[in-house]
C-alpha cells in the first residue's frame, strides 16, 4: 500500500479505498472578478493551487482511482439557502460571472482547469460541509471508501468543516497542503496545523508530490 | 411579554441578524466541560496539557448558566464519549488516542478514558446540568453528527444558538459549522471557551468573523447579559416529548 511522509506522521492509503475530494474549485471563488475577489479577497492566494492539483489529478485519474468534486451553491429560487446565510449578502445577486453562487450560472462552476471528466462524480452542496444534505456520504460507501485524499477551497471554511464532518464518520483525511488555499495566510498556517494538532485530530496533512511518487511506485 | 435577546454587541455585526429574538427561539449550549477536558487526571491532562487553559472559561459560563436559567433560556448540555463495549469509537480515533499516550477506553486517573459512565466523562460540578436541562451525548467532535441533538432544537422551536465550552478549535468549531449548515444564527462567546493552545482559541475565533461572519459572530458573556430583556413571567419551555 501506497505509505506518504505527513504531518504527525506517515499516511498509508489503500487505492481500493481511497478517494480523492476536491472542493469548491469554483470560478466565483478563484477566477478575478469573481465573487471572493469581489469581497476584497486576494485569489491569487487560491489560484496557486490549481496548478499541483492539476497535476495530481492526472496522476490519479492515470491510477484509475475515483474523484469527486464539490460544488457550493444553491437552487435559483434560493429555497435551500438559510435565512441566515442569504442575510450576510451576495448569494443570487447578479455578479460578474451569473448570480452568485446559484447553480447553473458560470461562476458555479469548477474552474476549466480542472473540470470534472465525464463519469466523475459532483456533489452540490448548499453549507460548508460536504456531507449534510448532500449524497456524499452514499457515493464514499459505493466506492468503498475509508481514506480521502482532501484538496480544494478555502482551507479554514469548506475544507476545514467537510474534513471535520468526515474525521466524525470515520474516515482517515489527508489534506494537502499546496492543493488547498485560503485567502489569508495565516489561516492557511493555523488551519493545517490545526488538522494534526494533537495527534491528527482531525487527520493529516502532506504536499501533492509526495502522493504522485507513491501511487508511481506503486505502478 | 417574553423575554428577549439582542441586538449584542459582536463582531462582526450586532446579533442575530435579525435584530431581536424571544429568549425561547434560543438555546445555550454547553460543550463538553467534561472532566475528561478540563479536570484534573483527565484526557486531556493525561495528553500533557495546560488544563487551566480549558478551565479559564468556566468562571463566565457559570455566571451566564445562571444568568439564562433565570431568563428560562433552554440550556443543552454536550458530553464527548463513547459506549463501554467501544462499538461507537471509530478504529481510526482510538488508534489516535494510543499513539499519543491517552487510549480512549483505557484506564486512567479518573476512570477509563472518555467512556460514559466513568467520572472523567461527567460534567465539572461548576457548570453541571440542573434537573430538565437537556444532555447529549455525541461520540464525535460534532454535536450534531449521530446524535439527536437537531431533533431536540427544532422540537423546542429554537433558530439561535449561543455557544460556550471546550475546546474552541476542536468540538465548539465543528459543532458551530454544523449549525451554521443547518441554519442556525450561531454566537461563540471568547471568555467561555477555551483550547489547548492559546493561538488556535485566537485563531478559531478569527475565523468566524472573516467573510462577513462565515460561521455567525463572536461576543463576550458580558456583551449576551447586557442585551438581554427579562420578561415579566418567567419564559415556558414545551419539554420534548
Amino acid at each position: 500500500m501506497p505509505t506518504v511522509e505527513a504531518n504527525p506522521g506517515p499516511f498509508t492509503f489503500d487505492t481500493d479505498s481511497t478517494v480523492l475530494l476536491v472542493i469548491d474549485m469554483q470560478r466565483d471563488f478563484l477566477l478575478p472578478g469573481g465573487f471572493g475577489e469581489s469581497l476584497g479577497n486576494d485569489v491569487s492566494q487560491l489560484s496557486r493551487t490549481i496548478e499541483p492539483l492539476s497535476a495530481l489529478m492526472a496522476a490519479w485519474r492515470a491510477a484509475g482511482l475515483p474523484i469527486v468534486h464539490t460544488r457550493e451553491g444553491h437552487l435559483p429560487d434560493l429555497s435551500d439557502c438559510p435565512p441566515a446565510k442569504l442575510a450576510r449578502g451576495g448569494i443570487g445577486e447578479q455578479g460578474a460571472f451569473g448570480r452568485i453562487l446559484v447553480r447553473g450560472e458560470y461562476g458555479h462552476d469548477i474552474v476549466d482547469e480542472l473540470a470534472p471528466l465525464d463519469g466523475e462524480i459532483v456533489v452540490d452542496k448548499p453549507g460548508k460541509g460536504a456531507f449534510y444534505a448532500t449524497e456524499l456520504s452514499d457515493i464514499l460507501d459505493k466506492f468503498g471508501a475509508r481514506r480521502l485524499i482532501v484538496t480544494g477551497v478555502t482551507t479554514e471554511v469548506c475544507v476545514h468543516t467537510t474534513v471535520r464532518e468526515a474525521n466524525d464518520r470515520g474516515y482517515d483525511c489527508l489534506v494537502l497542503a499546496d492543493c488547498v488555499g485560503s485567502y489569508f495566510p495565516e489561516f492557511q498556517r493555523v488551519g493545517l496545523e490545526m488538522i494534526a494538532a494533537q495527534g491528527a485530530i482531525f487527520g493529516w496533512v502532506a504536499d501533492s508530490p509526495t502522493v504522485i511518487a507513491a501511487l508511481q511506485e506503486q505502478k | 411579554m417574553t423575554a428577549s435577546i439582542g441586538p449584542v454587541k459582536a463582531d462582526p455585526y450586532p446579533w442575530p441578524y435579525d435584530g431581536t429574538v424571544p429568549v425561547s427561539r434560543t438555546a445555550l449550549i454547553c460543550i463538553d466541560w467534561q472532566t475528561d477536558f478540563c479536570g484534573k487526571g483527565g484526557y486531556v491532562d493525561s495528553m500533557g496539557y495546560d488544563i487551566e487553559l480549558t478551565r479559564a472559561g468556566l468562571p463566565a459560563t457559570a455566571r451566564l448558566l445562571e444568568h439564562v436559567r433565570d431568563l428560562g433560556m433552554l440550556v443543552i448540555h454536550t458530553r464527548e464519549g463513547h459506549d463501554p463495549d467501544l462499538s461507537d469509537l471509530p478504529p481510526n480515533k482510538r488508534w489516535r488516542s494510543a499513539r499519543i499516550g491517552a487510549e480512549i477506553g483505557s484506564d486512567g486517573p479518573c476512570g477509563r478514558i472518555l467512556v460514559k459512565g466513568e467520572p472523567g466523562w461527567e460534567i465539572v460540578p461548576e457548570v453541571a446540568p440542573v434537573a430538565g436541562e437537556v444532555i447529549v451525548d455525541k461520540p464525535g467532535k460534532g454535536a450534531f453528527y449521530a446524535t439527536n441533538l437537531d431533533l431536540v432544537l427544532r422540537t423546542h422551536g429554537i433558530t439561535h444558538l449561543i455557544l460556550t465550552g471546550i475546546t474552541t478549535d476542536v468540538c465548539v468549531h465543528t459543532t458551530m459549522r454544523e449549525a451554521n449548515d443547518r441554519g442556525y444564527e450561531c454566537l461563540i462567546l471568547s471568555d467561555c471557551t477555551g483550547a489547548t493552545d492559546p493561538s488556535n482559541h485566537t485563531a478559531a475565533l478569527h475565523m468566524v468573523t472573516m467573510q462577513g461572519g462565515v460561521f455567525g459572530c463572536v461576543a463576550t458573556s458580558d456583551d449576551v447579559i447586557t442585551a438581554t430583556e427579562p420578561s415579566n413571567h418567567p419564559a415556558h419551555h414545551p419539554q420534548a416529548a
